[in-house]
């Protein structure tokens, strides 16, 4: 882990909806892409065609999830309050980021799987039991897959231990002590969360870490950004904010 | 490529028979990753020591860095082949400056220079990241990073190579101070830029695998460059 | 494109080279193939180029005998002038670099790998270049399946003592040569070493 202080100053945030519309800018520097010229190797791919970010990191008794509100057709913005995370359970949600049209058909066939699950058992669903749904459900379409990443944070219905796991558009999962990352800028955003994150962050230092780590990573890729939701779970509730960013 | 040609052109398949030559790629992708930061008197550059290829870790320390004059260093990562040549043609183009105008390259000069020879090449290009680091004729840092046809930016801090874009949002955000509120833009002094440089390479380490080993840091000031080092994890 | 580039006929496999306390030690098998076939069983290619340059090479064996003629004739033409001075390794290392690259450039590449080991100014010397022209300096180098299986071996053996002497470098060689011949499809249990 580093062992400077990281300077982390509060970044602006809204929690009105209404508020996104008037989005200030703080600076207008000129962003030039550094260029990772090293992987031409990586064909576009259909994950990446119509853009977004998501990150969700483990604090202490909380976890945060966050995604960019980005939907676009490579590089044409369409709109910019895109949803691509689902709240699933009193203290769980599911992001699903990649194929915008994959994104809420997984959403929807996930949500009816669930809803068949709570009705036959007649409780929450675990976070670590939804992963494996989900897993389930992407490695059906094995040889013909749907083109999301999912990611998933939560809390345990039971003892509330923090959550979080993603997974490849196949259905192959993750389960780390710290963060994951998700979209097209995830390169990115391993660089911000593996500097920012450290251990048992407190749901406000959560928040500003989630944040920082999203904002700064969107603004070096040039399909994701414009505007972010972030969610906080905590044991008694969740804050859902809406980051106001630069708009470019 | 071969098999389309003789569709259209109707020859014989039997044309197609033989052995089949292995492809040659003349590139290679040795990674390395380089950050440089620029402050009011001094500019600084590091780069890993690991030179790799594919999953194999040819060396543990070499550096890649190359100091051109006593303000300029220019940090090159990328197809390790094209750096040993490009660098030797710099310093011989150097060399030849020296002896006609009677006096060393000036950053700047450099800077447009490698930009020109990056050109030269346009049609086979040097596959190299560049980021070339110095003080300029005020004595101030500067840092131009390039592209591999040999677009070159100025800019006051840049990382470059195989974790280029893990790094750049940390500088963007530790160094440039994007995206925070109420603070004091100060000038960045040595010590922060040496500890941020030592965090973000740890970082980078941690996610991208030609990354690592050790990092070489030159730190260039109007006193002359000074080197430092500090390990990175290995695996 | 295709005209130029070929691919290596008949082939050596690893090369292994390591710096020893005063010296350097390059080892390799004495195999020819072709393709699959064990054609040739005596090929080495481990030279001594003059008294303070020893040169080891794989890939293809008609591209190392081509440079070696070339090498040979700089080596006599050094003798010719007789002024004392020779051939350092660091030179040799430095113009096979441009000679590769300058032919992968041409995308008519000689398809072999070096490893160069000598004495230069009291200093021991080992590097290595490949068929691109990618050329770097390392206390053990090994080359083609050596790297995966030889180099852990030698690395290793280093980690635990960093002055080998001369037999102990030797020693070392023929276990990473005997392991190599146990996992390499491509060598042979016969070795030249230098």
């Amino acid at each position: 882990m580093p062992d400077s202080e990281m300077v982390n100053h509060k970044i602006s945030s809204v929690t009105n909806k209404n508020c996104v519309r008037d989005i200030c800018l703080a600076s207008h520097d000129v962003i030039t892409d550094a260029g990772p010229l090293l992987t031409i190797s990586e064909k576009i791919s259909i994950l990446s065609y119509n853009g977004g970010a998501m990150v969700a990191m483990k604090g202490k008794e909380c976890v945060a999830i966050a995604a960019d509100k980005r939907f676009g057709i490579q590089a044409q913005t369409l709109s910019t309050n895109f949803e691509k995370m689902f709240q699933m359970g009193p203290r769980m949600y599911l992001g699903l980021p990649g194929l915008a049209t994959d994104t809420q058909t997984c959403h929807s066939k996930l949500r009816f799987r669930l809803n068949l699950y709570e009705l036959k058992e007649n409780r929450h669903i675990h976070p670590k039991t939804f992963a494996a749904m989900v897993s389930n459900f992407l490695y059906e379409r094995r040889f013909g897959p749907y083109f999301v990443e999912p990611v998933i944070a939560g809390l345990d219905p039971v003892n509330f231990t923090p959550y979080v796991c993603n997974m490849d558009l196949i259905g192959c999962i993750n389960e780390p002590e710290d963060f994951v990352v998700g979209g097209t800028c995830s390169e990115q955003l391993y660089g911000m969360c593996e500097v920012l994150w450290e251990p048992d962050l407190s749901p406000d230092d959560l928040f500003e870490k989630i944040s920082q780590a999203l904002v700064n990573a969107c603004d070096r890729d040039a399909i994701s950004g414009w505007g972010a939701v972030v969610h906080i779970i905590e044991r008694d509730k969740i804050t859902t904010r809406h980051l106001k960013t630069r708009m470019d | 490529m071969v098999s389309t040609m003789q569709s259209v052109c109707d020859v014989p398949a039997i044309h197609n028979a033989g052995p089949k030559a292995a492809s040659f790629n003349p590139y290679a992708d040795n990674g390395g990753s380089i950050v440089a930061i620029a402050g009011n008197d001094f500019a600084i550059i590091a780069s890993d020591t690991r030179l790799s290829s594919g999953f194999s870790v040819y060396t543990r320390e070499q550096s890649k860095l190359f100091k051109l004059s006593d303000t300029t260093v220019l940090g090159a990562t990328g197809c390790w082949c094209d750096t040993l040549t490009l660098t030797r043609i710099l310093e011989a183009r150097m060399q030849m400056y020296l002896h006609e105008h009677q006096k060393c390259m000036s950053t700047a000069a450099v800077a447009q220079m490698l930009s020109t020879m990056m050109y030269y090449k346009r049609f086979f290009p040097y596959y190299i990241s560049n980021i070339l680091a110095g003080l300029d004729d005020e004595g101030k840092g500067c840092i131009y990073s390039y592209d591999v046809i040999g677009h070159c930016e100025k800019a006051k801090f840049r990382a470059g190579g195989s974790a280029g874009a893990l790094l750049q949002p940390l500088l963007d955000n530790q160094i440039g101070l994007k995206n925070m509120e109420n603070v004091d833009v100060q000038t960045i002094n040595v010590e922060k830029a040496l500890a941020v440089i030592k965090d973000v390479f740890i970082s980078a380490a941690e996610r991208d695998i030609y990354t690592g080993d050790s990092i070489l840091i030159k730190v260039i000031t109007k006193d002359g460059i000074r080197d430092e080092n500090f390990p990175l994890r290995r695996d | 494109m295709c005209t130029f580039s070929r691919a290596p006929i008949t082939t050596g496999t690893s090369v292994l080279g390591i710096k020893f306390d005063g010296g350097v030690a390059i080892a390799a098998d004495i195999l020819g193939s072709y393709g699959s076939l064990a054609r040739f069983r005596d090929c080495p290619r481990i030279i001594k180029v003059n008294k303070n340059i020893i040169l080891g090479a794989g890939g293809d064996y008609a591209d190392y005998q081509y440079l070696k003629d070339i090498i040979e004739q700089k080596i006599i033409d050094d003798e010719c002038q007789d002024d004392g001075f020779h051939l350092k390794p660091k030179s040799l290392h430095c113009w096979l670099t441009r000679v590769l690259y300058n032919r992968r450039s041409k995308f008519d590449p000689f398809w072999t790998n070096f490893i160069v080991g000598g004495i230069q100014d009291g200093e021991t010397f080992l590097g290595t270049v490949d068929k691109l022209g990618t050329a770097y300096e390392d206390m053990h180098i090994a080359t083609g399946y050596g790297a995966y299986i030889a180099l852990p071996l030698m690395r290793d053996a280093l980690e635990k003592n960093p002055d080998l002497d001369m037999r102990q470098a030797q020693e070392l060689l023929v276990k990473c040569l005997e392991v190599l011949y146990y996992r390499d499809a491509r060598s042979f249990p016969k070795v030249s070493l230098i």
